[in-house]
């Protein structure tokens, strides 16, 4: 053992460059590994835990108006099914009424409702994932506004409506299993009973949401039917257990799956990268095997030797990756907890990794092993003498008119002939390409205003939402009156939001909302078809579209006010917001079915968008009003946020990756060719000229390298966004690229970081001499 | 031409060579003799600036080539010296032909056309016309080795070093490089070149015996000697042999 131990630090000494980047390498692999599947052993955890705690229901529907409480029992004891009930009140207010620290909350786009703590289920959680509790006074805020606001227990949230104020104290921050994500368009405060009739007694409108937790293997299409069929309350959006949880796990999971997608990726690339590293630094060792063989030293005893430096270097790697990982997950993983908290499963954040780990080190070592053994099945003379080395490369031709260039000459002429070599670190420069370029692409494409196409509307400058009034259409016209003398806004349209029945294809009914507007002043690009063209049409969202398994052309049977309406199938267009569900057509909505006029509009060219929305604030003091870009951010929430850690985070492991290949290469390929190098320093090559000439070779290849790497991404990149985001509604993306970074600044830098490493790295030709070549 | 003054070269506590000074006069053909590991070679690669030494100075025309740049070095080099190794050490992704041409289209001496010209009338002179496009491995070690002296004197150097030209040859390819050898020498060439092989050394005009880093013989041959004779006998009063 002492033997062993001794003959591996003096193979470490000798190959100390190529044994730290080798090192260095399996420490990124194992991070990577563990990292990504802490994130994902976190968010298991954290998802499943408050779930459990919060009980959040397997189907609402929500309500505005008036309902029977009694019809509703009857309803909940007549079907066995239902195991557990509720009726949550919620008091909306506008957000121009909630103000914090002086300002309204007017630039949030959420709906918010005012709650009392439920009993049974859908329960309102506290930090400590406990039952948040409110005395009188107090208000629990949900966390969504302490990252996006920063509110903090102890601080003051006012109501107010005319003369009305109510001043609550922050003392609890609140988890919402069912409206935690950033993607659920409202969000509900704690308040306690008295508070709330106190309060709803001079502001706010009242919406229920009729909950339900179902006995198992109860499907909820079957209690929707029921409902539906019972004529019970359902003027408003029904939603499913599924949607939400597909809400939650889009806005904490896209994150989660980045980092995961990446590490996979990156893992491939260090397991490529790992076997050939073996591969040829085994080679380079082929006449030690032989020279060991030859003396008598039994084959298990070189495979042992061997092993053990590998095996030592993977158990270092290991146990570095592995604990690195612990503050790179929790990092990654901090968004979900704050969310979600730790819950329940705590263990697979420790567990999940260590099984990463431990299957990596095995995949290496059985790679070695395999290497190893296949290494000394050869015989005495033919690793002493490296035949297996001997392969033919092919010519290249000097040019006949002259070496006016000859580095780059040579150095092209090289690459024809040993372009195999380069194949590996080929694949690595066009993977950190892709690998920095998408998640960049994806944020640039998510941040950019024109992502509101996705969002079901034609490209706009401010949206104004009327929502909170019970004369909604007095606030449209004096809306509209405004809008049509204001000279700096160049177009707008006024759409009306309200909801109809359908059959789905197993026949139920249900709900659908559908807007109803001028679809020409801000057209939208539609997957297939077109916007609907007179009242016999209709537009269905991607969503919709497939869950009905409706097509273009199809005919689609709805009920509203009773009356059943035929409609055409005029096109399909993507959008993820409500879920990803809606539909386009001219319905007459009765004014009162009018959930909410949403008016959309451009400014004249030189008018500033953001003064623009203020004045209007000021003017149109009960509407909604929102830049389109920030509805844009506000309504994807932290996944942008996340997106600019995990570019950070793509950018710098990708440096760090590009760096390790050029180095561990350049050791490879000086060392294998260092008898071409003495050749040409014999014949008057300068030391400069021979680095320069790896230098053109391994540029060349990172510069196509970064061409592959910038199709992938918009191509391939574009069909992984894209699938990313079916399950949202948008199936069909096209990556938006900020030319400048993506095609100029990022390629410049990873030339200029592997230029720099050719620099560093290529030092080493200095070593080589033409007296190493002959043994006196 | 070149002076080589109080040289010594050490490597990691070894001293390879120990304080040897002697010179190079144009048109001069010596041979280095020694046992093996006694700092031939050593001596030959520090004498060309091939390596550095710890100490001493070679002045080639009165130019201190030891303090020169590796840049300047190089060019030097380029210009002004031939190589033949033992080995026939040639870059085997270049045809032979273009790795005799590459030292000559690297100097830019002449046009391209020119050295070509001269690399076809050298190999021509070598005879081994008709292996132009070869690869390295698809000839004969004999026709490498003259391809190597073709390479090694397609700039018209100033001297010739070489490194065990005929260790890797049989007799018949070993005759045919001396033949050339000894041509070149008539012609004016300074030779300097290190051998195992009296039949080599033989060849030369002055033999200089190295052991344990150091000169420790000299023997200038006199004008129609046996010198193949002569040189075993003078070896034999060493007791010993090559």
């Amino acid at each position: 053992m002492n033997l062993l131990l001794n003959l591996v630090r003096r193979d470490f000494k000798r190959n100390r460059a190529i044994t730290t980047a080798l090192a260095v390498f399996l420490i990124l692999s194992t991070l990577l590994m563990a990292g990504g599947l802490r994130v994902a052993g976190t968010m298991l955890s954290s998802l499943n835990g408050l779930n459990e705690l919060a009980v959040p229901p397997q189907y609402l529907q929500m309500h505005k108006g008036a309902y029977d409480e009694k019809v509703f029992e009857s309803f909940v004891k007549d079907h066995d099914y239902i195991k557990d009930s509720l009726i949550v009140k919620m008091l909306n207010i506008n957000n121009a009424n909630i103000v914090y620290q002086g300002e309204t909350l007017e630039k949030c786009l959420m709906d918010n409702g005012f709650v009392i703590q439920n009993e049974g289920f859908d329960l309102l959680l506290n930090m400590d994932n406990e039952i948040a509790v409110v005395q009188d006074g107090e208000i629990g805020v949900p966390v969504y506004y302490v990252e996006e606001l920063g509110i903090q227990v102890g601080d003051v949230i006012t109501l107010h409506q005319g003369d009305y104020r109510k001043e609550l104290t922050v003392s609890t921050i609140i988890r919402d299993a069912q409206m935690n994500a950033a993607l659920a368009s409202s969000k509900r405060f704690l308040i306690s009973q008295s508070d709330l009739d106190e309060i709803s007694s001079y502001m706010g409108e009242w919406e229920y949401s009729f909950e339900f937790l179902l006995e198992e293997d109860t499907s909820t299409a079957v209690l929707e039917k029921d409902y539906m069929d019972g004529g019970m309350p359902s003027n408003g959006v029904g939603v499913t257990g599924s949607l939400l949880a597909m809400l939650n796990n889009l806005s904490y999971g896209l994150v989660a799956f980045i980092i995961i997608a990446i590490s996979i990726l990156l893992i491939m690339i260090a397991v490529l990268c790992l076997s050939y590293i073996i591969r040829a630094t085994m080679a380079e060792e082929n006449y030690t095997i032989g020279e060991m063989k030859a003396i008598g030293f039994p084959g298990k005893a070189i495979e042992k030797l061997y092993q053990m430096k590998y095996r030592l270097l993977v158990l270092t790697a290991g146990v570095i990756g592995y604990v690195a990982a612990i503050p790179f997950g929790d990092f990654f993983s901090s968004s979900v907890v704050m969310y979600c908290g730790y819950g329940n499963e705590v263990w697979m954040k420790w567990v999940l990794p260590f099984i990463g780990v431990v299957l990596l080190s095995l995949i290496v070592m059985s790679g070695c092993r395999r290497i190893i053994r296949k290494n000394l099945k050869s015989t005495v003379v033919e690793l002493m003498r490296g035949e297996e080395k001997i392969k033919k490369e092919g010519h290249y031709s000097l040019p006949s008119t002259g070496l006016k260039y000859r580095n780059l000459s040579i150095a092209l002429g090289e690459l024809k002939c040993k372009w195999k070599e380069y194949t590996l670190i080929f694949l690595v420069f066009a993977f950190s390409s892709f690998l920095i370029l998408l998640p960049m692409n994806m944020k640039n494409t998510v941040e950019n205003p024109s992502f509101i196409t996705y969002m079901g509307v034609g490209e706009s400058d401010i949206r104004i939402d009327i929502q909170y009034s019970e004369k909604l259409s007095e606030q449209r016209d004096t809306a509209i009156s405004y809008l049509e003398k204001d000279s700096q806004i160049e177009k707008y349209s006024i759409y009306r939001n309200g909801y109809v029945q359908l059959q789905n294809e197993a026949g139920e009914w249900e709900y659908i909302r559908v807007q109803n507007g001028d679809e020409s002043v801000f057209p939208l690009e539609y997957l297939e078809g077109s916007a609907p063209d007179d009242s016999n049409e209709m537009a269905l969202s991607y969503l919709n579209a497939s869950e009905l398994g409706k097509e273009v052309g199809d005919s689609l049977r709805v009920t509203y006010l009773g009356e059943e309406l035929l409609f055409t199938i005029s096109g399909i267009y993507q959008d993820i917001t409500y879920g990803g569900k809606t539909a386009k057509a001219a319905i007459d909505f009765d004014e009162n079915d009018v959930e909410v006029y949403i008016i959309y509009l451009d400014v004249r060219d030189g008018v500033n968008i953001a003064e623009k929305t203020q004045e209007l604030r000021n003017i149109l003091t009960d509407s909604k009003i929102t830049p389109i870009s920030e509805f844009v951010s506000q309504t994807l929430g932290g996944i942008t946020d996340n997106m600019s850690l995990v570019e950070g985070a793509a950018i710098a492991i990708s440096l760090l990756l590009i760096i390790l290949i050029t180095v561990m290469i350049l050791q490879l390929i000086t060392a294998r060719e260092h008898s071409a190098i003495a050749v040409k320093k014999a014949i008057g090559f300068s030391n400069r000229d021979i680095r320069i000439q790896f230098g053109i070779r391994i540029l060349m290849i990172q510069f196509v390298a970064i061409l592959m790497g910038t199709l992938l991404a918009n191509s391939l990149g574009e069909a992984v966004f894209g699938w990313m985001l079916s399950s949202m509604g948008a199936s069909k993306i096209t990556m938006l690229v900020e030319p400048f970074t993506a095609y100029m600044l990022y390629p410049t830098a990873q030339l200029l970081v592997v230029f720099i490493t050719v620099i560093v790295g290529s030092k080493v030709v200095r070593n080589y001499h033409i007296r190493d070549q002959i043994r006196e | 031409m070149i002076k080589v003054e109080q040289i010594s070269k050490s490597f990691k506590n070894t001293q390879i060579l120990h304080d040897i000074s002697f010179e190079i006069k144009k048109g001069d053909f010596i041979a280095v003799m020694g046992p093996s590991g006694s700092g031939k070679s050593t001596l030959l690669y520090s004498i060309s600036g091939m390596d550095s030494l710890s100490s001493g100075k070679v002045l080639f025309e009165e130019i201190n080539i030891s303090e020169m740049k590796e840049e300047d070095l190089s060019g030097f080099r380029l210009n002004k010296m031939g190589f033949v190794f033992q080995n026939a050490q040639m870059l085997k992704n270049l045809s032979i032909f273009d790795n005799i041409t590459l030292p000559g289209l690297v100097a830019k001496k002449e046009s391209a056309d020119d050295i070509r010209k001269r690399a076809s009338g050298l190999m021509k002179r070598m005879e081994i016309e008709g292996i132009e496009e070869r690869d390295i491995r698809e000839v004969s070690g004999g026709q490498l080795q003259r391809a190597s002296i073709c390479r090694a004197m397609i700039n018209n150097p100033e001297i010739l070093f070489l490194d065990e030209p005929t260790g890797a040859l049989n007799s018949g390819a070993t005759d045919q490089v001396l033949s050339i050898l000894e041509d070149l020498n008539r012609e004016g060439m300074t030779i300097m070149t290190v051998t195992h092989d009296p039949r080599v050394a033989a060849k030369a005009k002055k033999v200089l015996y190295i052991r344990d880093g150091q000169i420790a013989a000299c023997k200038e041959f006199s004008v129609g000697a046996d010198r193949e004779s002569e040189l075993n006998e003078w070896l034999k009063g060493f007791q010993l042999t090559a």
